[in-house]
């Protein structure tokens, strides 16, 4: 059984394939990268019945226009974007769908949120590197080499056999409106007393020059010491703050060492919501300890079939 | 139960958290040691070990927590210099105008004229020190103190793939073009990292790196 074609009428914003990333590579300088939010890529795949790191597209800020020409079975997590398909039929999102041969599948711009992750049955065939699918753009790897999607760009799945069980998931309950919780150093104390105060107390909103190698925050001026640091190995989450003092939330492709005091870092239960994180939005921080964000497991989905 | 030989958590103020799953370790001049005791695979719990300027991040697996064996093994002092000295490489290297837009800026800088400034240049054995930046770039010691230069204040929108350079206290070379703030000396054509190859980088901490001019 061959897969299936989906060819792309007009790119989104940026549509970039991601699996579940390239974990333990950060010793050769590699980032892990990947869906920027795992569990999101997981229920996608988990509705069209992949494996949870079968390669997706993730969409940001405007989606593309779909053209499945043999259909597919396909299913949309993450943030809610307007969606249209043949009249009549809607394109739903956390649920298991199942296109006609000669669909269109229009997305348009996100309701809330800013991302959102397309899997199909079988998963998409793309050639690894080092063992992930997942779109690198600054090296050109995985993906369709490495870059975001264009007009004519045809994509196939993975063949895959058996039935299809039409499933719906239920995402996990987020406020978005809350903190975002950190972890508080290693270089806290590279901060001058007014500089703690404005990035504990400080609201801040995402510059529009952000990326998913780093989410670019602006607002109250962060104040660090003058001092110099050594580079250091850095993750996603991580906080910079360069001297400029607006803060920078690493992302998943960022760098896997940095120059800049780290002052806090996001809490991996709430690394999905920066997946979420638009131009513009609001971002405070509020800190736990490393305990209390050990025992914060990432937010659950929970799948069940679509009676 | 506690065991009096298992040292209590924190071990000792030179290791921070970086979020739940990042440890950073302290480790001055041992950070090679304390990379070739950590990356033996022995510990289960790490997923990654970055070595870089002075200290090392260990990255934990998913859900995963430091184990005692682990916490012991942090706890013991490693010898300043790697078990094994790494593998010796001579890269060739164009050094002109052309090749090295920075080079007159770099040997100015150094109080050298050109041809001293390349003659010395060769003349050093670098150790690497950490990868990091993109895939395979090399942190490379060995500088004399004094050329140390300041990077670009505004870096430049692409820098070739191959590209020599000098940023701060180090040398290094680009793997991959893209945007960079270093000085760039000269071009090599020797591919840095291959994620077809095993290592995919071809220069891990360690390793010792001499230039030589491209006949």
């Amino acid at each position: 059984m061959n897969g299936l074609p989906v060819e792309i009428l007009r790119p989104g914003l940026c549509d970039l394939l991601m699996d579940g990333g390239r974990q333990g590579w950060g010793r050769m300088g590699v980032p892990a990268g990947g869906a920027a939010d795992r569990s999101a890529l997981a229920a996608a795949n988990r509705l069209v019945g992949n494996g949870p790191d079968a390669p997706a597209i993730e969409m940001v800020g405007r989606g593309p226009q779909l053209y499945f020409p043999r259909g597919g079975v396909i299913a949309l997590t993450g943030a809610p974007f307007r969606a249209a398909r043949a009249a009549g039929l809607v394109a739903g999102w956390n649920q298991t769908l199942v296109l006609a041969a000669e669909e269109i599948l229009r997305l348009g711009e996100p309701v809330t949120g800013y991302r959102c992750w397309l899997a199909i049955r079988g998963g998409f065939a793309v050639a690894p590197i080092l063992g992930s699918a997942s779109a690198l753009p600054q090296v050109g790897w995985g993906g369709v080499t490495g870059r975001p999607l264009r007009v004519g760009d045809r994509l196939y799945s993975e063949p895959a056999g058996g039935g299809v069980h039409l499933l719906r998931a239920q995402p996990p309950g987020v406020d978005e409106g809350a903190p975002l919780r950190v972890v508080a150093g290693p270089q806290t104390g590279a901060l001058t007393d007014v500089g703690l105060a404005s990035f504990f107390g400080g609201c801040f909103r995402v510059d529009v020059a952000s990326d998913r190698r780093g989410i670019r925050l602006a607002g109250p001026r962060v104040i660090a010491r003058g001092q110099v640091f050594p580079t250091q190995g850095v993750v996603p989450g991580a906080i910079q703050v360069p001297p400029d003092g607006q803060p920078i939330i690493l992302g998943w492709d960022g760098p896997v060492t940095g120059g800049y005091p780290v002052v806090a870092t996001v809490i991996g239960a709430d690394l999905p919501r920066l997946a979420q994180l638009r131009p513009g939005a609001g971002v405070r921080f509020v800190t736990v300890d490393v305990e209390e964000a050990r025992a914060l497991a990432p937010p659950e989905w929970t799948v069940e079939d679509w009676a | 139960m506690e065991d009096p030989q298992v040292p209590r958590w924190p071990l000792t103020p030179a290791c921070r958290w970086m979020g739940e799953r990042a440890l950073r370790v302290e480790t001055g001049v041992t950070t090679l040691a304390r990379v070739e005791q950590l990356a033996s695979g022995m510990f289960n719990e790490i997923e990654d070990v970055i070595a870089a300027d002075g200290s090392i991040l260990l990255i934990f697996k998913q859900a995963a927590r430091p184990s005692q064996p682990l916490l012991a093994a942090l706890s013991q002092p490693v010898d300043g210099s790697p078990g094994r000295m790494g593998t010796r490489h001579i890269l060739s290297v164009r050094m002109d105008a052309e090749s090295g837009p920075d080079l007159a800026f770099c040997a100015t800088h150094a109080g050298l004229d050109l041809s001293g400034f390349v003659r010395e240049f060769t003349r050093i054995e670098f150790t690497v020190a950490f990868l990091g930046f993109q895939p395979g770039f090399p942190y490379l010691e060995g500088l004399p103190a004094h050329w140390a230069v300041p990077r670009h204040a505004r870096p430049r929108v692409r820098v070739p793939a191959g590209s020599v350079a000098l940023g701060g206290c180090h040398a290094g070379v680009y793997p991959v073009a893209g945007p960079g703030g270093w000085r760039v000396i000269g071009q090599t054509a020797a591919k840095l990292f291959d994620p077809r190859r095993e290592p995919p980088a071809l220069l891990v901490p360690g390793d010792r790196v001499c230039f030589e001019i491209e006949a």
